[in-house]
């Protein structure tokens, strides 16, 4: 597992140097790092990546040899709202629902619910 | 005191701090500009000969005073709009007469840095996409706290003709380029390539501040193609958002001697509905130099 979230690293790694050119524009544009979990000392750390096409939010969960594209992706720029649908190949589907909050910063951070499984953890994401 | 009071009494806060700090960077430029023009007078006095001085290219000599503050547009010999200085001439282009971006033919009041005096008036700014839009809203609504500029970032796009230090256009012939330099910032400079290379592929390119321009001649006016950019700046006063899809169009001309003439056409489907234009003019700094000014001087 440990080797896993290493691997996991390293991939989300190489994908900043593409998704850091985007820090003022699209809001969700870029690498995304945080954890879910269902309370302060069980997490699994994640890590997403997305990009703004001009029509849709294209992204992944844990970009590398196990990651996961969305099968959906939404903002709501009146409440700054963003739900991601994503379906692992082997295992539930993935519904996650947060609030883009600080949006002017470079650090700004999406939190909210992670649904799998009929399983409600915390979640929060930070922007590298 | 409610969250919002609060986050409303630190925006105004932070609003009338930049509204201070600006006006004493450009209080600045005012007391060089004003000793620039006394020292111009006395050497104008001193130096009193009633012969007429020879002329510099493109001036109106034997007009009438009304005539001669409207200066020809300079030119070089075979004839090319200069957009700098002739030789022995001192001065550079200073005051803009719009502060940001808004599009053409659309009147909405901001100050001088670009916040707008309602906030009702955004969606008129420009045809933003919805998230454009409320992006701006938010810059808009928090005093332009999050300004790129105030980490001492450059004021990149079409901004850098804003910059509070002035700029000037230098014309490399020997190598078929311009330049454009500029005091506000960290005496940044753009590169505008004349000589034909084709702009890098989009997919391939790693984008940067000032992208990758291109020029031609359109008669008398330089149109300058550019593309390339990051996105982490804001490309105007006031916080108008942009994508790495950013396209600028921008036609520089020189009507006359004192005057720049700009406009620049936004091709950024990814945070506009359509492209769209802006166009203002800028004044000529008669007798002046940049003014030296680093952006750790304003923090």
């Amino acid at each position: 597992m440990a080797r896993a979230n290493v691997w996991v690293v390293l991939a989300g790694g190489g994908m900043l140097s593409a998704a850091a050119l985007a820090q003022e524009g699209y809001p969700l544009d870029g690498t995304w790092r945080g954890s879910f979990g269902p309370d302060a000392t069980d997490r699994t750390t994640v890590v997403i990546v997305m990009k703004w096409d001009g029509e849709r939010i294209s992204g992944m969960i844990n970009p590398g040899p196990r990651s996961i594209d969305f099968s959906h992706a939404e903002l709501d720029p009146g409440t700054w709202t963003v739900r991601i649908e994503a379906q692992p190949a082997e295992a539930d589907g993935i519904a996650i629902e947060g609030t883009l909050r600080e949006i002017g910063s470079y650090n700004r951070f999406i939190d909210g619910v992670w649904r799998q499984g009929g399983t409600e953890s915390s979640f929060r994401l930070t922007r590298e | 005191m409610t969250d919002a009071t609060r986050t409303r009494q630190q925006a105004r806060a932070v609003m009338e701090e930049r509204r201070v700090r600006h006006t004493m960077a450009l209080r600045k430029v005012a007391k060089r500009r004003a000793a620039a023009t006394i020292l111009l007078a006395a050497f104008a006095l001193a130096a009193c000969d009633p012969r007429p001085s020879s002329s510099p290219v493109g001036s109106s000599e034997g007009t009438s005073p009304q005539e001669a503050e409207v200066r020809a547009t300079p030119r070089y010999d075979d004839g090319l709009v200069r957009f700098d200085r002739v030789p022995g001439e001192k001065g550079y282009w200073g005051q803009a007469s719009a502060s940001s971006l808004v599009e053409t033919g659309a009147d909405v009041p901001m100050n001088d840095i670009g916040l707008l005096d309602d906030l009702a008036d955004a969606p008129r700014v420009a045809p933003f996409r919805p998230w454009a839009l409320a992006l701006y809203e938010h810059r808009q609504s928090n005093g332009l706290a999050d300004d790129p500029t105030q980490f001492c970032l450059p004021p990149a796009g079409p901004r850098h003709l804003h910059a509070p230090g002035g700029f000037r256009i230098i014309q490399d012939r020997n190598f078929d380029r311009v330049y454009v330099m500029f005091g506000g910032g960290n005496r940044n400079w753009r590169v505008i390539f004349l000589d034909g290379r084709a702009p890098p592929d989009p997919e391939e390119v790693v984008g940067t501040y000032y992208g990758y321009s291109s020029g031609r001649w359109d008669g008398d006016t330089l149109v300058v193609e550019s593309s390339g950019f990051n996105a982490r700046f804001w490309f105007s006063n006031g916080g108008l958002p942009h994508t790495e899809a950013l396209h600028l169009t921008e036609r520089f001309s020189r009507p006359d001697h004192h005057t720049l003439g700009y406009e620049v056409t936004i091709d950024d489907p990814y945070t506009y509905t359509r492209p769209w234009s802006a166009e203002w003019t800028v004044s000529w700094v008669e007798g002046g130099v940049i003014p030296e000014q680093f952006c750790e001087d304003d923090r």
